[in-house]
């Protein structure tokens, strides 16, 4: 038993590490997520699951296109609780940006307030401008329609 | 995060797979030690409502639904107003699916046993096997669970769906990735997954060897069945028609598991590399008639559909409630019908159900209840000439509604 706790304190410990910048959504947080207007760069928010293989050909091309460039800003948000699944997806393929996981609310208000036309499906994405426009794209996507949905027309 | 950190976390999570008993108990300490440094606001585990019910001959209704690393099943004599306490139903702790599209499920062999099925993950993300567990005391003990399939690669095998044939063979059929990894191996492209069946002709206590049923089925999709008028079974799943459009096929499976027939069941033309993670749901009439409700999208649209299945095309095909419903259910008692789907209007998830008394030809619409928190997809059942919609939810529970 006393071997089951220390080991339960070392995961946690090492785990707080891993976990750290991984915030909770809930309705209200969502809802400012998903505003237009809170974005003043081109602005990627990735929403994705750990069972959906879809989602990280998204996450591995946008990964790549925000370090490229740095005016792009990525966000992911994990569309289910934070577990060690989900730490090691993103870490493991090295995916920046800020982290949300599902909170506590109930999961079909959050889903409504990052998105009211979203229905589950996987990969959703939000490319916001930074200029309060807002584009959502179902599934796969690749470099060319990301730079469109982002506004950005500039060859690179 | 330093490398220190790293292999210290790798370090210790590997100390906790060696020193815990069982893979999904690992799991789920790795995922509390997760949460203990999540910041923001509540933290909250995996809910994991995903559950079934269904009548035994004798108007018992039993449930199922996951309690940590094992299944339990509640009995009840009045309906669903008072449950027993519960059984265990695999005596050995082992990881269950248990949430979303993967749900354990409750069916009676012929003999009265009663069979209970679910998908146990396996270590790597996205495996799984597809268990079985037999009572042959009407649920009060049950044998010890069995692996229905043959292939043990730590693949996909999961949302498997059960359904006993009007010969009394005992059908199970289930997404399984072992073409998929087979073309990945020889470097050559698959889309998607593939659907496989075995069947049981001794109550489910032993399986014949796995078919496969179809090549490019979806990937995480939950598969309907329902049982034809000539009794054999009949599965409907999402599929990838070329090139990527994610409509439904329909199987009639001959008593091997083998298909009789694949055919394309419907033509909404959705395009996306995507997961829906949105399966659909079929009834037979006693005329043969196949009614079914599906969600797609259609013309940039995501909605619920329900129509009637016909070769070639669909039957009145329309909407299912508004624009925000979804998981939507159906079952048929003689000519009384129920569609069932949960829409969330805001604040809430409401329930609601469309009742027919004339084979689908004209239906009222109901508001059965609402919940606060999260929940199951609501499950429309028939026993004889009466249907119900049962629903679980995070903070009110088991609920069974009697449809009037």
């Amino acid at each position: 038993m006393k071997r089951l706790v220390l080991l339960s304190l070392l995961l946690a410990c090492v785990a707080s590490a891993f976990a750290a910048g991984f915030v909770a959504l809930d309705r209200k947080s969502a809802r400012t997520l998903a505003d237009g207007t809170t974005h003043t760069a081109p602005t990627i928010v990735a929403l994705w699951s750990t069972d959906c293989p879809h989602c990280k050909k998204n996450l591995g091309l946008f990964t790549d296109m925000v370090k490229a460039d740095p005016r792009l800003r990525l966000i992911t948000v994990a569309v289910e609780p934070l577990s060690a699944e989900v730490v090691t997806s993103l870490d493991r393929n090295r995916v920046p940006g800020v982290r949300y996981v599902y909170g506590a609310d109930a999961p079909e208000a959050i889903a409504f307030a990052l998105d009211p036309k979203w229905r589950g499906e996987l990969p959703r994405t939000l490319f916001f401008d930074g200029h309060g426009n807002r584009v959502a794209i179902s599934g796969a996507v690749d470099r060319a329609s990301t730079r469109k949905s982002l506004g950005l027309t500039d060859k690179r | 995060m330093t490398a220190l950190h790293k292999l210290g976390a790798i370090a210790a999570l590997t100390i906790a797979a060696s020193v815990l008993p069982h893979s999904a108990s690992a799991a789920d300490a790795k995922d509390k030690a997760a949460m203990a440094g999540m910041t923001g606001m509540a933290k909250k585990a995996r809910v994991e409502l995903a559950s079934s019910a269904a009548f035994a001959r004798d108007g018992q209704l039993l449930a199922v639904a996951k309690q940590g690393d094992h299944l339990l099943l509640y009995r009840s004599n009045d309906q669903g107003a008072n449950w027993s306490p519960p059984v265990i139903v695999n005596a050995r702790p082992e990881a269950i699916s248990g949430d979303g599209e993967n749900r354990p499920k409750i069916a009676f062999a012929q003999d009265g046993g009663v069979l209970i099925s679910w998908t146990k993950p396996l270590g790597k993300p996205n495996t799984g096997e597809v268990r079985l567990a037999r009572s042959d005391d009407g649920g009060a003990s049950f044998a010890v669970p069995i692996t229905v399939h043959r292939d043990r690669q730590e693949i996909t095998h999961r949302f498997e769906t059960m359904i006993v044939g009007g010969d009394g063979r005992i059908y199970l059929a289930w997404i399984d990735k072992r073409d998929l990894e087979s073309a990945k191996a020889t470097k050559k492209p698959y889309r998607g997954a593939a659907i496989y069946a075995a069947v049981s002709d001794d109550g489910g206590r032993s399986f014949k060897p796995e078919t496969r049923v179809a090549d490019h089925s979806c990937e995480c999709c939950r598969i309907a069945a329902a049982v034809d008028t000539d009794g054999a079974p009949l599965i409907l799943w999402r599929h990838v028609f070329e090139p990527n459009e994610r409509d439904h096929a329909l199987a009639k499976l001959k008593p091997d598991g083998t298909p009789a027939s694949v055919e394309r069941a419907t033509f909404d033309r959705w395009k996306v590399d995507g997961c829906p993670h949105h399966g659909p749901a079929l009834a037979v009439a006693p005329d043969g008639t196949r009614h079914a409700v599906w969600f797609n999208q259609k013309n940039g649209e995501g909605r619920a559909f329900y129509g009637r299945l016909v070769s070639g095309g669909i039957d009145g095909q329309r909407f299912v409630g508004g624009e925000q419903a979804a998981r939507a259910d159906i079952a048929i008692a003689g000519r009384r019908m129920a569609i069932l789907w949960k829409e969330f209007d805001g604040e809430r998830t409401q329930l609601h159900a469309e009742i027919s008394e004339d084979g689908g030809a004209s239906f009222k619409r109901l508001a059965l209840g609402a919940a606060n928190g999260a929940s199951d997809h609501p499950r429309a059942i028939a026993f004889g000439k009466d249907l119900f919609a049962y629903w679980r939810t995070e903070i009110e529970g088991m609920r069974v509604f009697r449809l009037p």
